[in-house]
């Protein structure tokens, strides 16, 4: 994990940038939500992605991206929450008190 | 939010798109760093993502599981793919040095490539400009102390001229023929400084024969000497030996000393110079252990003494290859002319014996077979035998000495074909500086002496 931070940080930091601004914007933009059967699956998806990269079992340069896709995207995740955290901190400040 | 994991899906799309074989250089250049120091044959390092294959042959077990311990360390390395195994094992562990005109091959197994590399080095050191090629693989099970033993032998194989040295576990096979006589020798002896444990098993390593050669030259009155001898102890008893037998000849030294004669050399080289010394002309040739003797003998007795009794002589194993013909008589001569010519006979060199005793030396043998020779181209003079003495002792002993001395030489000349009712004796105690025919008219009708 270290060595693909300090090989890649450029493209996380992307995926960072990339998930400060869609948190930004998703508190003002809201998107149509997912139904709860989708989004069940897209959980069972999600468990079976990482399970299968930590358990090493995609060989080869698949792998590999698994790997540095999962990476991307939790860092994008972590953006999304602090950037979506940031504007909601900024709009209860600038509001007119009650 | 949605919209956004397309952007980071693409971000993705083009981070491994981008990254993968750059990623890949980077993990098999920091694996085969990683190996750096340790010791492998035929490694392959193949990287698909962060996977890395690795294969290699290892020269012990310990080594093997380190290498992969080694690039399972590597940052960014998420999986090896073992395919490492050891080094085939040797059994026995052979290896061998040969050496034909053109080139030494160095085959069979070595232990290590640093050994490998070594022996190479030392192969071209040794060897000096001779082409090299090296045929060896990598095996393990080697014997103790191997490239020890192995440098010793590539020191050998330079003393070849051709051969083949094989090392079979600890057992050392030699064979072939050294550049230079005495190799042998040198070879034996480096043998004694194996490793410990090292012994050979077979050594037939030939050294080029151990040249000797006399040539008797009638014509330019002359023996020269040319070949080896072991050394200038040998060289000095065989060229007094040589001026002893060879009273008329003036005797061409053109010997060199040199280790590697066969043992018994002088034994049988003091011989073989002595029946030369009996022929007319003649070569003599002692190669090895073999005397071959060819030339003119004086006469058929002679030629036939020579045949059969030199042989005899010589020391055990040696051989000796006698061709000997007989030279054509000389014409006849009449009484007088066979005195002049005893006269510048013995005025040259005289017949020599034992101290105190009638027993004729060998070194007289040439010589009396010159008298021979004379005495049978006058076959109607009667012969006088003349012992002398000197004057030291009591003279009634010396006469009886002289007068033994004289039965010696009338025995001799007697055995050699002469009729014995040509010959009378005569002794006298002081020793005579008279020429040595003396004609006996008075007594024979025609006659000559011989004394000395």
């Amino acid at each position: 994990m270290a060595y693909l931070t300090t090989f890649f940080w450029g493209w996380l930091l992307g995926s960072l940038l990339l998930g400060l601004a869609m948190g930004w914007i998703s508190v003002v933009q809201h998107g149509q939500g997912v139904s709860k059967n989708l989004k069940r699956w897209l959980a069972a998806l999600a468990v079976i992605v990482v399970a299968a990269s930590l358990s090493r079992v995609v060989p080869g340069r698949f792998g590999y991206w698994l790997d540095l896709g999962l990476i991307m995207f939790a860092i994008y995740l972590c953006g999304c929450a602090v950037g979506s955290w940031l504007r909601d901190w900024v709009v209860s400040r600038s509001a007119p008190a009650a | 939010m949605v919209a956004g994991c397309d952007s980071a899906g693409h971000l993705w799309a083009i981070a491994a798109w981008t990254s993968t074989e750059p990623l890949e250089a980077d993990l098999a250049q920091r694996s085969t760093a990683a190996l750096k120091d340790t010791v492998l044959d035929k490694r392959r390092i193949a990287v698909a993502g962060r996977d890395v294959t690795f294969a290699a042959e290892a020269f012990s077990e310990d080594g093997r599981l380190s290498a992969v311990v080694s690039v399972e360390a590597v940052p960014g390395v998420r999986m090896v793919n073992d395919e490492t195994r050891l080094v085939p094992e040797a059994k026995p562990f052979v290896w061998s040095a040969e050496r034909d005109v053109v080139r030494v091959t160095l085959g069979g197994s070595s232990p290590l490539p640093s050994s490998k590399s070594k022996l190479m080095e030392a192969a071209r050191a040794a060897l000096g400009g001779v082409e090299v090629a090296d045929r060896m693989n990598l095996a393990r099970g080697a014997p103790q102390r191997f490239d020890n033993a192995a440098l010793l032998l590539l020191d050998q194989i330079a003393k070849l001229k051709d051969g083949k040295i094989t090392l079979s576990d600890n057992k050392v096979t030699l064979a072939g023929m050294t550049r230079e006589l005495g190799g042998r020798e040198a070879i034996a002896a480096a043998l004694k400084n194996l490793p410990e444990g090292y012994s050979v098993a077979a050594n037939e390593v030939k050294a080029p024969p151990y040249i000797f050669q006399a040539y008797k030259d009638p014509v330019a009155v002359t023996l020269t000497l040319t070949g080896y001898v072991p050394d200038n102890n040998v060289h000095a008893a065989l060229v007094a030996a040589a001026g002893r037998k060879f009273f008329s000849e003036k005797v061409v030294d053109n010997l060199k000393a040199s280790i590697g004669a066969p043992s018994g050399f002088a034994a049988a080289v003091v011989p073989a110079l002595g029946a030369l010394s009996r022929l007319s002309t003649g070569t003599l040739v002692v190669t090895d252990r073999e005397v071959k003797l060819s030339g003119d003998a004086l006469y058929e007795a002679a030629a036939a003494e020579i045949r059969a009794d030199l042989g005899k002589e010589f020391p055990q194993n040696w051989q000796f290859k006698p061709e000997i013909s007989v030279k054509p008589a000389a014409a006849p001569v009449d009484a007088t002319v066979c005195q002049q010519l005893f006269a510048d006979l013995l005025g040259k060199a005289r017949i020599r014996f034992e101290s105190g005793k009638a027993d004729i030396v060998a070194d007289s043998a040439g010589l009396l077979d010159r008298l021979i020779e004379t005495a049978l181209r006058c076959p109607n003079a009667n012969i006088e035998v003349a012992g002398h003495t000197d004057s030291d002792g009591e003279e009634p002993a010396n006469l009886a000495l002289s007068e033994k001395r004289a039965q010696a030489v009338t025995d001799y000349l007697v055995k050699a074909g002469l009729p014995a009712n040509r010959f009378s004796r005569s002794a006298t105690a002081a020793r005579s500086r008279l020429p040595a025919m003396i004609p006996t008219r008075a007594r024979r009708r025609t006659a000559a002496s011989i004394s000395w």
